[in-house]
Parts: C-alpha cells; structure tokens; sequence
C-alpha cells in the first residue's frame, strides 16, 4: 500500500501532534506516524505541570519567558485541558535566603509575576505543608492534562485533513539523490506494511529521535533521563507547589483533581523504553517529598511512573541551530546535506507548541508555502455548551458528566446520545474516575484504540485505586461486539493488568498490598486467570 | 469500662474465624467471636478449594486432591495443611454437616475436584461447592445458554461464552448462545435482583425470555444472583420452570455465593449461643507471662475488654487486615507476632506468575498446636491459635486452597482449645 503526503511526522507525543495541527492549520497535508499509542511517552510521563517558568528563571532566561509566554497561550487556547490552580514556590529553613533574592529578580526580568504572601496565610489553606516554610510565592503555574492538550490536536487537526497512524514503526526513510522522498511502515499489530511518499519527513520522536536519525545515518546526540515520579490518591494541597532552590530531585507537587503527583528523579539511561521505576526512586521522592509535606507516608500512593526526557546536546560534529537551551530544531539540509529531513528535540511540555510553531515555520519554508501560524490563536477545543452539561448530568450525575465532558470535549454529545438511548450505557465502569460504559464502547471504537492500555489512556479508566481490577474486566464486555479487538481477552486483560502492576510493584505496602491481594484473588483465586487460555 | 468473659474468643469473622467459633461451641465452651468487619469471605467464591493443581504438572487439575495435599506436605512441610493434616477429613465432614442443617448443603464430587465454570469463561478446579453452582457434566451438554441481565453490571454473557469455548472441553456441536434478559429495573445491584427473584417478581419474566432459547441437552449458566440465601432453592425453582439444569457461575465481588456462606456459618453459630460482636476492632492483648489474659477493643460505644481463657485469631492476611505493611517492614495488628517474610522479595515481576506473587505466602508460623512460635520453634503466646490467611507458608490465589485452609485450621482451633488451656 502507498500513500502520499507533503510531510510525514514521525513521533505522536506533544511534539508531533503540535506539529501535525500547525502544519494542518497552514494547509500543508501531513501524516503523523507512531509506533505504539498517542502520548505513551514521555507527554504522559511527566508532572502535568505548566510550568510558569519560575523553575528556569534563575538558570535559563530564556527558557522562563517561553514557559510564561506559552503558559498564557495554552490557557487562553485550551481552557479545558488546564486547571489555572496558580503555583507556590517556597523557601524553607536552610535553603539559600540570597537565592531566594536572586530568583525573585529573575522572576522579574522573565516577565513571571512572582508575588510574595503570607506564609501563615498559606499553611492555613495548605495544612499538609511544613511550617519549616520561610517564605512564599505566588506565581502563575497551572495543573495541566497532557492527555487532554494532545488529543486536541489531533482531533484539530483531524478536522483539517491531517492523518495519524499509530502502532507502526517506520523501518526504512527512502532517499534518493540527497533527498528524503517517503518512509516505509511496519504495522506492529497485523504485520503489515506500507509506504508514504513524502517531500519531508519531520523527526518528533523524542527520547527516540537518536534513532530515528541513524535511519538516514546522522547522528543526533539525545541524552536519555529518567524521571519517575509518584501518584498519591490525595489531594494534598490546593496549589502547584515547588522548592525555592536550584532545581532537583522530587521537589515539586503538582495537585490534579482528587490526587497530587510528586516528581521527580533525574538518571541518564541507555534506552528510550527504560521507564520502569525503581522501589529505591520512591524511597528517595519520599525522603525528599517529606521535607515540604511531614507526613508524606500517611497518604496512599497509587502507583509510581516513570519518563524519559530528550535532553539535546549538541555533538562534536553537529552545529544545530540552537533555538534555545530548552530545545533545538534541526536543519539537517544545512547541516549534514540532506534535504527533507528536521529534526525537533530537547525541550519540554509546556513549550511544545512553541516548538511546532517553529518546526511548521522551518517546513512551511522549505515547502514554499507562504502561510502564518495560527496555532496561538485558534482554540485548541470548544467550551461545552451549558445545554449538553445539563443533558450529560441527567445520564451521568453531575461529577460524572463533568469529568467526561473535560474529557471529551466534542465528542460529548455524541457519547450522551448513546446514554440516553440506552440505558445500560449508562453503567459507571470505573468509579474512581467516573467513566460510564458509553464512554468506553465510545472510545473503543475509535480507530487509533486497540488494547484496554488505549482505552485507559483515553478514559482515565484504570487509573484510580484499584489501577483496573474492576474496570479491566468490565471493559471487556464492551470490547466484545467489535470485530477490531479479535485477540484473545486473556492477552488484552494480562497485558492491562501487566502494565498496572509495573506501576504499583515500587509502592507495595499499605493500601496499595491490600488492593493486589484483592486484584490476585480476583484474577487467580475467582477467575483462574493465570492459566487461561 | 464494659469487661466481658468468656471461654475463648475467637478475633475475626471470615471462614477459619467461624469454624473454629463453630467447632468449640460443640464442646460446651462459651463462645465470643469479635470481628472489625465482615471479612474477606463474602469476597470469595463460597466455595471451598482445597487444591487446585498438580504439583508436579502445574497446567493439569489436580483430581485427588486430598492425596496431593500428601504429597504437598511432602515437598512443603512448611505448608499449613502440614499442620493440620490430622484433622482435614473430619473438618470438611464437619463444615458440610453444618451447611446441610442450616439449609444449604455443600455437594463434593466423588473425592475429586469440580471444574466449575467463572463470569470469565475460565474453568476453575474446586473441591466443595453449594448445590446452586455444581454444574455436572459441562462436557456432554448439547447447549450452553448464558443468561445476564439488562443493567445488571460485570457479567457478561458474550465475554463468558467467548472464553468458554477457549478454556472448556466441550462437545465439538455444543452450542454456546449469550442472551441478556431484561426484567424492568435500570440499574440493577445482585443483592436488589436475588430479593426481587425471592418475592417471586420477576421469575416469570425470566422463563418467558430464556424458554424459547432452549433446546434438548440445554444447560443454562446464570450469574451468582439467585437468591440471597443458600441452598439450591431459586437454581432450583428456574430449572424445574425451564425443564433443565440451572446454574450458577463464581463471579468478582460483590457476589453472592460467599456471603451466603458467611450467613448460613453466622445463623448455625446463633443458634448454638455464640456471641457475635461486629463492627469492634481489637486493639490490644494482654500478657501476663506468656498467655494472654484479655484484650481492649474499640466499639462504637467506646471500649471494652474481653477475657477468656483461650484467643484465636482469625484476623486474615493484608485484605483482611491481620496483617499490616508500611515502607519499613509488615506487623501484625493485635499481639505484633513475628511476621514471617523469608528471604524473598514481595513481589515478582509478573504479575500473573505461575509461582504466585510471594507477599500472599507472608504470614505467622505455628506449631501442630497452632500456636505461634518464633524462629526456634518457641511457643510465644501459649493460649493463643493462629488460623486462615494470618498463617505463612500457603500461596493461595495460585495453590487454589484458600478457604481449605481456613476451614481446617479454624476446624483444628476450636477442636483444639481444651488441650491448648491446659498446657
């Protein structure tokens, strides 16, 4: 099978998927590829933080006015992805006073609106936290759904004639006479395979972008780093809070709904796909974790994750066009000779658009089409109208409907018709995150879902206390009337539960224990599971 | 502060708890049995494993089960059963007396294991099962009709079925058909649905909408909702109206096959002048010397203490809440006996490793007495037993034995008790 496009993007994180709706939004018709699901990397892997930049302000100047820059564009554009909770940096007893002053004036020049309050003030609306604080700022750091924020823009780009194609890997970049001229794909779940000819491919792949250039033979020198984190079912605080010091390990807590995510850790690694977090990591984050909130092991910890930042360093032989510390796009026309091939690395989530907008300028360029960015400016989901809210909390209940229409966006009305229609639908599969079974047969349907993993990621379905015990089994009576999920229930139930459990196993004590006890008389005391067939 | 007495005490109310309540009131004690909450065995099947699998050919059913657990103790001394072999025929034969004089008759398979079909299509090997799930001869069935419910969550009948025809051997023309019956409610709970089956309600519905579907040779699968009480009586009632054989499937909790069990063990210990204090949890024992004298416990009216002359403790494992784990290590709640963990790590990579994960293995070690001893064989608490999920060495969810257990040892502490005071 061949397929034609102007650009193919290679990697379906945040990256990627900005770029496919920049360049979709500019009329340029592009294919973004991916070898597993959407977002499986490292845009799921991290705190959810949009950061205000105040992290970078002392270290990187740059860095912190695009955080800031950026953390008002996505708040104006995808309203729905973000919860504007606002940040506290704070000072504790024995850190630095004179870094304290360092960073507030650095604040100021990054255009980062960092206002000092009352420390009591803050104890009082935060009483998880220390009193070891010494002083308190606010700055404007946002809790954000990176699942959310990626998923609009693919559907927006969607809208505008781009492609995505997931579960393959691209074997093979073909060139000829100095040129790229098409991938060829493996589909990793029929085995098929497939071309696209292209007069550019774009390399988005993150952590993976070392790879994909040695396709081609270049070398683009990505540094690996793991940073594992840790998920409480508690909402330990009311805001985003940081350390006021140079940045290190687990010293940031960033409340998400009804839990909070603590983070992280920072370790070179060889691979991309070296994201299982380690027993000792959770030791450390708590060690560290404790210093700002004192009874850290009070609070029930779900699970720990863990990601694999792209740090970008220059190699010996590569002179990259810096665009900034935080990431570099390139040119590797100018830089090694090949014409059609950019690649975009480094950086981080909250800039990501930033970067597209870039990589879509440098592409629009060199494809000769004169069309602005709009990216900034067009939003990147619609606000559910109050009507559907109303309909949706008469299927749903009022927390429910609310959670699924975040969730949703615009796909929400769709998902109230089937409730409505059917009242068996209106069944919650999973109750810590409220995800009724018309969602689920929803998203099951949609053509990028193929294991429960895919459905998980679109759902939250599986990611409260009970990590899938319940609703994994529950989701395979959805999964049941679809031709598409044709494998055996064991493999997708078993590789589900096996992906859970890689989470849960660093952090087997306390609730936790008892929740796998209950999943193994489940699974194998009930069920038999671990000999099915 | 209130201060009760009693012969023995007996501290928790799931199977092992019950059975040893059960087996010393036999012998003229006076019985207290206090519980936290209602245990882990409304969470199980309600039946009872005894021991699933071969030893030495882990993929194949074990068919003599009782002569395995031989062999087991064997290769395992360490196992529990090794400590109470002695007594597991005669604590089984105990058990189905009691279920048969309260109603619901617990049916064995000839010595051998049933192989009894789960909501997932698996097939599952056990040893006792109440008369409503004793599906007999799968294999020469000429249809397989699988009954759910409209609005009645985690069951589904084409995810059974699917998976049946996987996992069962069954005749190569046998028919496997799901069909979801539709009996008015929305939303509908099993406890709700097996009320509404007993006010006789909805049964007609039932036979209207599954007769039709059957054919000669037909069994008919339903999910572990009829009736909220043992006994085969609603099975029963809705095969005699459909003119086949009725049964019912082991489902995830909340289902209702193991709190029956915990009903039918409760009424009998009723009957027989048991205290049953729910709802208190037991805070604090009392040593003097070696034995223990009383213990505090938190009730909702404040707290009382509780002497007796003999404690059992029927605390269960993680789930159950005997055993305790932070980051630092694992306690038990009540006496902080040693726990023992062995040199293992807790948990294994995967998680449905045919080895079993190794924190379910974690637990007390006791002597043929069952009473707890440290790493030297040391008795710690002479008056004391330990039984069910709190003892080590058992890796139930893979061994298939865990109500086994905790019905012989529970059997073996209540038998036990004279001979434990007097020492």
């Amino acid at each position: 099978m061949t397929d034609k496009a102007q650009v193919v993007i290679i990697g379906g994180g945040a990256t990627g998927t900005g770029i496919l709706r920049d360049l979709a939004l500019r009329g340029i018709s592009a294919v973004l590829v991916e070898q597993g699901d959407l977002a499986h990397g490292t845009s799921s892997r991290f705190h959810g933080l949009l950061h205000s930049g105040g992290r970078y302000a002392v270290k990187d100047k740059e860095a912190a006015r695009e955080c800031i820059e950026e953390n008002l564009i996505l708040c104006r554009i995808a309203p729905s992805c973000i919860e504007p909770i606002g940040g506290l940096f704070v000072e504790m007893q024995g850190d630095d006073p004179e870094y304290t002053e360092k960073w507030v004036s650095a604040c100021a020049e990054a255009g980062i609106n960092a206002e000092e309050t009352d420390v009591q003030e803050v104890l009082k609306s935060n009483p998880a936290l220390s009193s070891n604080i010494t002083r308190a700022f606010k700055v404007p750091d946002c809790a954000v759904d990176g699942f959310r924020i990626l998923w609009g823009n693919v559907n927006s780009a969607r809208k505008h004639g781009a492609k995505v194609i997931t579960y393959s890997k691209v074997t093979k970049i073909h060139q000829e006479n100095g040129s790229v001229t098409g991938v060829e794909l493996l589909n990793k779940l029929t085995g098929e395979k497939k071309t696209i000819e292209c007069e550019m491919v774009v390399n988005a792949a993150g952590a993976w972008a070392g790879e994909v250039a040695a396709m081609v033979g270049l070398e683009v020198n990505v540094i690996k780093d793991k940073g594992t984190l840790l998920a409480f079912n508690h909402r330990m605080m009311n805001k985003i809070v940081n350390r006021l010091r140079p940045p290190g390990d687990g010293d940031i807590f960033v409340p998400h709904g009804t839990i909070t995510i603590l983070g992280t850790t920072s370790q070179t690694v060889d691979s991309a796909d070296a994201n299982k977090p380690e027993r000792q990591e959770v030791l450390d984050l708590l060690k560290i974790g404790k210093e700002m909130v004192p009874e850290i092991e009070n609070f029930r910890l779900v699970r720990a994750f863990a990601g694999v930042r792209p740090l970008y360093q220059p190699g010996s032989s590569a002179t990259g066009r810096s665009v900034s510390r935080g990431f570099a796009l390139l040119d590797h026309q100018q830089m090694d000779g090949l014409n059609g091939f950019v690649s975009i690395v480094g950086g981080k989530f909250t800039t990501f658009r930033l970067m597209a907008e870039r990589t879509a300028d440098l592409v629009a360029e060199k494809l000769a089409v004169d069309a602005p960015c709009r990216t900034a400016q067009e939003p990147l989901t619609d606000p559910v109208p109050e009507e559907l809210l109303k309909r949706g909390k008469k299927v749903f209940g009022i927390p429910g409907a609310k959670k699924a229409a975040e969730r949703l966006g615009d796909d929400f009305a769709r998902v109230i018709e089937e409730a409505e229609q059917n009242a068996e639908k209106r069944q919650v599969f999973c109750e810590c995150e409220m995800v009724s079974r018309a969602e689920i047969d929803f998203v099951a349907r949609d053509e990028d879902c193929h294991t429960l993993g895919d459905i998980r990621r679109k759902t939250r379905m599986g990611m409260g206390t009970c990590q899938g015990t319940f609703c994994g089994y529950r989701t395979l009576g959805a999964l049941n009337k679809y031709e598409k999920f044709a494998r055996s229930h064991r493999e997708y139930l078993s590789v589900f539960l096996q992906k859970r459990w890689k989470g849960i196993r660093p952090v087997l004590w306390g609730q936790q224990l008892r929740e796998a006890q209950l999943a193994l008389g489940i699974y194998c005391s009930l069920f038999g599971m671990e000999r099915m067939k | 502060m209130m201060n009760k007495k009693a012969d023995v005490l007996v501290i928790g109310a799931g199977l092992s708890g019950l059975m040893a309540a059960a087996k010393a009131v036999e012998q003229g004690k006076k019985v207290l049995l206090v519980a936290k909450g209602m245990g882990a065995l409304g969470l199980s099947s309600g039946c009872i494993d005894l021991w699933g699998y071969d030893i030495d050919q882990p993929d194949q059913v074990c068919s003599r089960p009782l002569q395995e657990i031989d062999k087991l103790i064997q290769v395992n001394p360490h196992h529990p059963y090794a400590r109470v072999r002695d007594v597991l025929e005669e604590s089984l034969d105990f058990f189905r007396k009691i279920c048969a004089e309260n109603g619901s008759p617990y049916l064995e398979n000839e010595g051998g294991n049933w192989l009894l079909p789960t909501a997932l299509g698996t097939m599952r090997p056990t040893y006792l099962v109440p008369a409503s799930m004793a599906v007999k001869s799968l294999e020469e069935a000429d249809k397989i009709l699988v009954v759910g419910f409209k609005g009645l969550k985690d069951f589904y009948p084409d995810v059974l079925v699917a998976n049946l025809q996987r996992n069962a051997e069954l005749k190569p023309s046998c028919k496997l058909e799901p069909v979801l019956v539709e009996v008015g409610s929305e939303e509908l709970k099993p406890a709700a649905l097996a009320h509404r089956l007993e006010r006789g309600e909805i049964i007609d519905k039932i036979v209207q909408q599954v007769k039709p579907l059957l054919s000669p040779g037909a069994v008919v699968l339903f999910p572990p909702v009829l009736g909220s009480s043992g006994g085969a009586g609603m099975a029963g009632r809705l095969a005699d109206e459909l003119g086949c054989p009725v049964y019912e499937v082991s489902n995830i909790p909340p289902a209702l096959p193991g709190d029956r069990l915990q009903k039918t063990l409760l009424h009998h210990l009723k009957t027989r002048g048991v205290e049953v204090i729910i709802g208190s949890t037991v805070t604090t024992a009392h040593l003097e010397g070696n034995r223990c004298v009383k213990v505090t416990v938190r009730c909702l009216s404040g707290t009382m203490t509780i002497s007796a002359r003999v404690f059992v403790l029927a605390t269960g494992s993680f789930l159950g809440g005997g055993l305790e784990a932070d980051i630092e290590g694992i306690k038990e709640s009540i006496f902080n006996l040693p726990v023992q963990i062995g040199a293992e790590e807790w948990s294994v990579q995967e998680f449905l490793d045919l080895k079993g994960q190794p924190f379910n293995k974690f637990g007390i070690a006791v002597n043929d007495h069952l009473q707890p001893v440290d790493e030297s064989g040391q008795v710690l608490v002479k008056n004391l037993m330990v039984t069910g999920a709190n003892l080590a060495g058992c890796n139930y969810p893979i061994e298939k034995c865990g109500n086994g257990v905790a019905l012989a040892t529970g059997y073996k502490a209540g038998k036990l008790v004279e001979v434990v005071h007097g020492e």
